[in-house]
C-alpha cells in the first residue's frame, strides 16, 4: 500500500491550541456574561435571570468614574510610552547588527523582575528619603523632601511608563527595522533635513508598529491593579480593585462580572479605536498594502 | 550610529535599571532604614535571608511551579507557532487573535473569572490551577518567539525529508527540532521567568500554595525591609543567570548552525541585517 494517509499537517495543530485557549480564556469570559445576569441570595449565586447587576452598574456614577479612570491610565500610558519609546526604537534600529542581540536582552530583562519587585523598588527611589529626594537635596534644589513623588498621579504615570515601555519600544522597533533605509537616504539626497525626513518618511512608515504598541500598552496599563493600589495613594482606587472586592469580600459576583465585562468592553473599544485611527493614515496604509502583495 | 542615538539608548538603560540598582545597593547597606545617605557595607541581610526557612519554602514552591509552566508554555507555543507558520492554515487572523487574547485581557479579570468558574463547579484552587493559568498567559510570548524563528526556516528542508520517505514525526525530530532547539530553550526560560515574576494570578488562584511573590507581597504591605531587598536581589540574580545562560545557548546553537553545510541551504544566520 503506497497511498499516503491523509497526513495531519501543521495547520491541524491550531485545533488543540485553540481548544486550550478557548477553554482557559474564552470560557471564563463567557461565564462572566452568564454570572452577570444571575441573582445572589444569602451569599449564594442563584441561576435566575436578573438585570439587577447591570442596572446597578448603569445607575452608579462612581463605577463610570472608575472605568473612565482605567481608560485615562491606558491612554496616558500609551502617550507616554509612545513619546519615550520612539527615539529609543529608532536608535535601536540603527545599532550595528552585533549589538542588537545584547539590546534585546537589556530591553527585556527589566520585564522579568516581578511586578512586586518593581513597585517595591520605585518606593525606594521616590520615597521621602529616597534617591530622587536625596539627590535634589544634595544639589540644593529643594530643602524639604518632595512629597508629590510618591502616592500621587505622577507616581502612577511614571511607574506605568516604566512597566510598559519595553512593549512599546519592541513594537516600534520591529517596524522601524522594516523601513527601507534607501527611502530615507533618497529623502536626504533630495534635500530634506533630518527632521523632515523623519516626519515625512520614517514616522509614517512606522505607524503600524506604533499602532500595535498603543493597542498592547493601552490594554495592559488600563487593566493594571497593583501599581495604582500600592503606589497611587488616594488616586489608587481602580475598577479592578473594586471587582476584586466585590468578588472576594462582598460575594456580589453578578456585579463583579458586570463591572469586569464593562471594563473589558470599554478597554477593547478604546484600544481598537486608537490603533485603527493610527492605521487609517496614509503611511500605515502604504505599509500594509505592501505587506499584502 | 550617531551620538544622539547612543545618548538616547544610555538614558533608556539608566531609566530601566535605576530601580533595580537602587534595590541592590540597599541590600548591602548597613541600616534598617532604606534612606540616603548610605551607612556602610554589610552582608548581614543575606545572612538573615539564608536563615529564614519561610523564604526557602516559598522559593522552592515558586521554583516547582515555574518548571511545568515553562514546559507547557513551550509546548503549546510550539504547536501554535507551527500552525501559524504553516501555509494552509485557515482563519489565520482569528487564530492569531485567539492566541494573543491572554496577553491583552487584563490578568486580574482573567484570574477572577477563572476563580469564579472553579469555585462554582467545585474545583480546588491551588498549584494545578496556578500552573495552568500561568501557562495560558505565557503562551502568547512563546508563540511570538517561536513563530519568529520558524518563519525564517527553509520549508524545502522539510519537503526534502518528506520526499525521501521520512514520516512527519521523523521529519520533525530529525530536521526541524535540531534547527529550533535553542529557540525552544529560550521559550522555556521565558515561561519560567514569567512564572517567577507573577503575582496577580497567584493572588487569585494559588489557594493554599504560597509562592515567593505572594509572601513578599504580604510583607510589603506592612513595611520595607532590607532582608526583603536581599531576597529580591537574589531572585533577580537568578533570573539574570537564566537569561544569560539561555542567550549563550542560543548563540552557540546559531554558531553551530552556521558551521553546518545545511546553513548554506537555509541561508539565514542573522536575523537583523
Amino acid at each position: 500500500m503506497t497511498a499516503r494517509l491523509p497526513a495531519l499537517g501543521r495547520a491541524h495543530l491550531a485545533l488543540p491550541v485553540a481548544l486550550l485557549v478557548g477553554l482557559g480564556c474564552l470560557a471564563p469570559l463567557a461565564v462572566l456574561v452568564i454570572f452577570s445576569v444571575f441573582e445572589v441570595e444569602d451569599f449564594e449565586l442563584v441561576p435566575a435571570f436578573s438585570g439587577r447587576a447591570w442596572a446597578e452598574l448603569f445607575t452608579t456614577p462612581s463605577y463610570w468614574v472608575l472605568i473612565g479612570r482605567a481608560l485615562f491610565y491606558g491612554a496616558m500610558t500609551a502617550l507616554l510610552t509612545g513619546l519615550a519609546g520612539y527615539p529609543v526604537a529608532l536608535a535601536l534600529a540603527r545599532l550595528p547588527a552585533a549589538w542588537k542581540g545584547v539590546a534585546v536582552v537589556v530591553l527585556l530583562t527589566p520585564l522579568y523582575t516581578g511586578e512586586i519587585v518593581r513597585i517595591y523598588a520605585w518606593r525606594i527611589v521616590l520615597g521621602a528619603e529616597g534617591l530622587v529626594n536625596a539627590v535634589l537635596e544634595a544639589v540644593g534644589l529643594i530643602d524639604d523632601p518632595l512629597k508629590v513623588l510618591l502616592f500621587s498621579p505622577l507616581t502612577i504615570g511614571l511607574v506605568l511608563l516604566y512597566n510598559n515601555l519595553p512593549f512599546m519600544v519592541l513594537a516600534i522597533w520591529v517596524s522601524a527595522e522594516m523601513v527601507d533605509r534607501r527611502l530615507i537616504e533618497a529623502a536626504r539626497d533630495l534635500g530634506a533635513r533630518p527632521i523632515s525626513a523623519f516626519a515625512r518618511v520614517t514616522f509614517p512608515l512606522t505607524l503600524p508598529g506604533l499602532a500595535a504598541g498603543v493597542f498592547a500598552v493601552f490594554a495592559l496599563a488600563a487593566g493594571e491593579m497593583l501599581t495604582p493600589s500600592l503606589l497611587g495613594g488616594t488616586y489608587g482606587a481602580t475598577a479592578m480593585a473594586i471587582i476584586d472586592n466585590l468578588f472576594g469580600t462582598a460575594f456580589d459576583w453578578p456585579l463583579a462580572s458586570a463591572l469586569a465585562l464593562a471594563l473589558l468592553v470599554a478597554l477593547f473599544v478604546a484600544a481598537v479605536g486608537l490603533a485603527s485611527l493610527l492605521l487609517q493614515t496614509r503611511g500605515a496604509r502604504a505599509v500594509l498594502q505592501r505587506g499584502r502583495t | 550610529m550617531s551620538r544622539t542615538g547612543w545618548t538616547v539608548l544610555g538614558l533608556a538603560t539608566v531609566f530601566l535599571y535605576l530601580p533595580i540598582v537602587v534595590l541592590a545597593i540597599f541590600s548591602f547597606n548597613d541600616s534598617d532604614l532604606m534612606a540616603f545617605p548610605l551607612s556602610g557595607f554589610t552582608l548581614k541581610w543575606y545572612g538573615e535571608l539564608a536563615a529564614n526557612d519561610a523564604f526557602h519554602a516559598g522559593f522552592l514552591t515558586s521554583f516547582l511551579v515555574a518548571q511545568p509552566v515553562g514546559l507547557i508554555g513551550m509546548t503549546v507555543g510550539l504547536a501554535a507557532a507551527l500552525a501559524l507558520t504553516s501555509s494552509n492554515l485557515k482563519w489565520r487572523f482569528a487564530f492569531l487573535a485567539l492566541v494573543l487574547l491572554p496577553f491583552v485581557v487584563p490578568k486580574s479579570v482573567l484570574s477572577i473569572a477563572q476563580a469564579m468558574i472553579m469555585s462554582r463547579i467545585g474545583l480546588e484552587r491551588g498549584a494545578t490551577a496556578l500552573i495552568l493559568a500561568q501557562s495560558l498567559v505565557v503562551v502568547p510570548f512563546t508563540t511570538a518567539m517561536l513563530s519568529a524563528v520558524l518563519i525564517r526556516l527553509d520549508p524545502r528542508l522539510d519537503e526534502a525529508a518528506r520526499d525521501l520517505g521520512a514520516t512527519p514525526l521523523q521529519s520533525f525530530r530529525l530536521v526541524l527540532l535540531p534547527q529550533i532547539k535553542s529557540a525552544l530553550a529560550g521559550a522555556f526560560s521565558v515561561g519560567v521567568i514569567l512564572s517567577l515574576a507573577d503575582l496577580t494570578i497567584a493572588m487569585f488562584l494559588a489557594g493554599r500554595t504560597q509562592p515567593l511573590s505572594l509572601m513578599v507581597a504580604s510583607e510589603f504591605r506592612r513595611e520595607l525591609r532590607p532582608d526583603l531587598n536581599a531576597m529580591q536581589v537574589t531572585v533577580l540574580a537568578l533570573t539574570a543567570v537564566i537569561v544569560v545562560l539561555s542567550e549563550l545557548y542560543r548563540r552557540r546553537g546559531r554558531r553551530r548552525a552556521a558551521r553546518r553545510p545545511s546553513a548554506a541551504l537555509t541561508g539565514q544566520p542573522e536575523a537583523s541585517s
